[in-house]
């Protein structure tokens, strides 16, 4: 199973996501949260190079010289989520030799940014992670509801509460 | 989002980045491309492939009806997002039949509850309409004890030849209609009905077609009855709250009157100027809103259209058992 | 929400100008309805506002041109008169 960093990010957020994700049912399409989302990004680095798949799996927003990571995204409700995203793809270049130093989380619309480093800690917890996410990923039903102030603002709040 | 309705004869081009039809006069109209959600084709369109590939890039279902306002078929974009595992499960409650029936008879049920409330409404603002009531409400508990599509289908068929028989008692302006006749439809009433009805449909389907699902897996009509069946299934539900509401206030309020037909050898139909009442009726009736109890935010009746959807997927992937949307409000 | 969009494409340098002239009309139509010369209306998302936006921005000059945009919540919001010919055909969506 390929893992990609959205799926990461969704581990953090919500697992039932995470499921529906892996699952392919995807009710994002259309939805004014993501769709401003991707047009941040897209508006925010027009001249480095964007966006590069790595492997097949993860796709990264750009990257400096192959030493930093960079991961655009437009607020910092998710923090948490979203470091974890920078450090998987940190270790999974490292896995496939590339030396990469540290990762960034930019944050163009309150013109801030946080530089992002991968312990040999994170590392092990990351390894674990993989796994659960596989677990998540082989599960017969969806994870119920969280039932979190979060899901009036997710794409899936529809079809979670309807 | 919007949808386009075009009763023009002429051209329709892929103009730089916006698709543009133009009139024989030389008058014209252009698609905003970024918003539009669907096309309505009423009149006389001639386009080639460029354009076609273009609407389908962005996603843009064409619905078409022919001269006479029958709907004739949709120009359906590859789907985007597909789920395989979604297919699967589709595909698994129609080839068991207890799974099959069981959705089938839901859609049913749905149905009849909301047309129960359209006569109680009606009821309500003085129409004797007691003995049709009860005769439904008769028909509405046998629903869950066929045990075949076909006998399911007869019970609804009843539903519906008691349902019309109110609508003379229901409707105030003068008409003749004594019951369904479709192919083709022979009166005011009848051609009212397959025109809003085949609207639903296509709304259903742009729905759909956002959702994941397959359009060609249904299970109260058999797969493969029409292109997209499970269309019609979802419909069934929406006609009483849409056709037959829109019919009622139409002619009640006398914005539609037999002088918005025309009559030629065999075909009764709508004139274009009638075709546009209805459809800007049907547009706005659309977009109207009301409170979800659930999601505690307005949806209005399009989104519904898409919340079954997902109650769908949901029942599919044995999640939560399906329940039709029975009118609240 | 509903946009009533406007724009002053400066000619100081006519073969660019024109160009970019150009480029933000075609860019334009795609989103809102074309009302008056440069002048354009229509109902948006924030997220198609944000998109228009940012293909105008591969365009415009920063110390030239300049876009203005009128915003309401909601096209009720807007009393919108004719004072000559009726032009509320322009904004319907049946042709």
């Amino acid at each position: 199973m390929r893992i990609t960093g959205t799926m990461i990010n969704y581990y953090f957020i919500c697992q039932r996501k995470l499921w529906c994700f892996t699952h392919h049912l995807n009710f994002e399409e259309g939805h004014q949260n993501v769709e401003l989302g991707k047009l941040i990004d897209e508006a925010s680095y027009s001249r480095e190079k964007k966006q590069i798949m790595i492997d097949g799996t993860i796709n990264v927003d750009f990257i400096q010289d192959w030493k930093v990571v960079h991961e655009v995204k437009k607020s910092r409700a998710m923090e948490e989520s979203a470091e974890w995203q920078v450090k998987y793809y940190l270790y999974f270049m490292r896995e496939r030799g590339i030396e990469v130093e540290k990762g960034i989380l930019d944050y163009p619309k309150i013109r801030k940014r946080k530089e992002i480093f991968l312990t040999q800690k994170d590392g092990n917890k990351l390894k674990e992670i993989l796994d659960e996410i596989k677990n998540i990923a082989h599960l017969e039903k969806a994870p119920t509801t969280i039932n979190s102030k979060i899901c009036k603002k997710c794409a899936y709040y529809e079809y979670c509460y309807c | 989002m919007e949808s386009y309705f075009l009763f023009s004869s002429g051209e329709l081009r892929r103009k730089d980045n916006v698709v543009r039809m133009t009139a024989l006069d030389g008058r014209f109209k252009v698609l905003k491309i970024e918003v539009m959600r669907d096309l309505y084709l009423f009149g006389k369109a001639s386009m080639n492939t460029d354009c076609l590939n273009y609407l389908a890039q962005s996603k843009i279902p064409v619905h078409f009806f022919n001269h006479y306002g029958f709907y004739t078929g949709t120009f359906y974009p590859k789907e985007a997002n597909v789920s395989g595992n979604l297919l699967i499960r589709q595909v698994e409650h129609y080839t068991d039949f207890e799974k099959r029936l069981n959705i089938a008879q839901e859609f049913i049920q749905g149905a009849c509850y909301n047309i129960l409330k359209n006569l109680k409404y009606y009821r309500q603002r003085g129409k004797e309409l007691d003995k049709a009531i009860n005769e439904i409400q008769a028909l509405e508990k046998m629903i869950s004890r066929t045990v075949t599509i076909e006998e399911l289908m007869g019970i609804e068929g009843n539903i519906h030849r008691v349902y019309y028989g109110t609508w003379t008692t229901i409707i105030n302006q003068e008409v003749d209609f004594e019951k369904r006749v479709k192919r083709p439809p022979d009166n005011v009433v009848n051609t009212l009905i397959s025109f809003l009805n085949s609207l639903v449909y296509t709304t259903c389907l742009s729905e759909i077609y956002v959702s994941q699902l397959n359009p060609t897996i249904s299970y109260l009509h058999s797969a493969g009855e029409r292109r997209f069946s499970l269309s019609l299934d979802i419909a069934e539900i929406f006609k009483p709250l849409l056709t037959d509401r829109i019919i009622f206030s139409l002619l009640n309020r006398k914005v539609i009157t037999e002088k918005d037909f025309s009559k030629d050898s065999n075909y009764f139909y709508l004139k274009d100027k009638g075709k546009r009442k209805v459809l800007e009726m049907y547009n706005s009736t659309l977009d109207e809103t009301v409170r979800h109890k659930d999601l505690k935010r307005n949806v209005s009746y399009r989104k519904m259209m898409r919340l079954e959807c997902y109650k769908l997927i949901k029942h599919l992937l044995g999640e939560r058992e399906y329940q039709a949307l029975r009118k609240w409000w | 929400m509903y946009v009533i969009l406007i724009y002053d494409i400066s000619m100081i340098e006519l073969r660019q100008g024109a160009k970019v002239s150009r480029n933000v009309f075609k860019i334009c139509k795609k989103y809102l309805t074309h009302i008056q010369k440069s002048v354009f209306e229509g109902e948006l998302t924030p997220a198609k506002l944000q998109k228009l936006r940012n293909e105008l921005a591969q365009y415009l000059r920063e110390d030239l041109d300049s876009v203005v945009i009128f915003k309401s919540k909601q096209k009720k919001g807007l009393d919108k008169e004719f004072w000559a010919a009726d032009e509320s055909e322009k904004t319907s969506n049946f042709f």
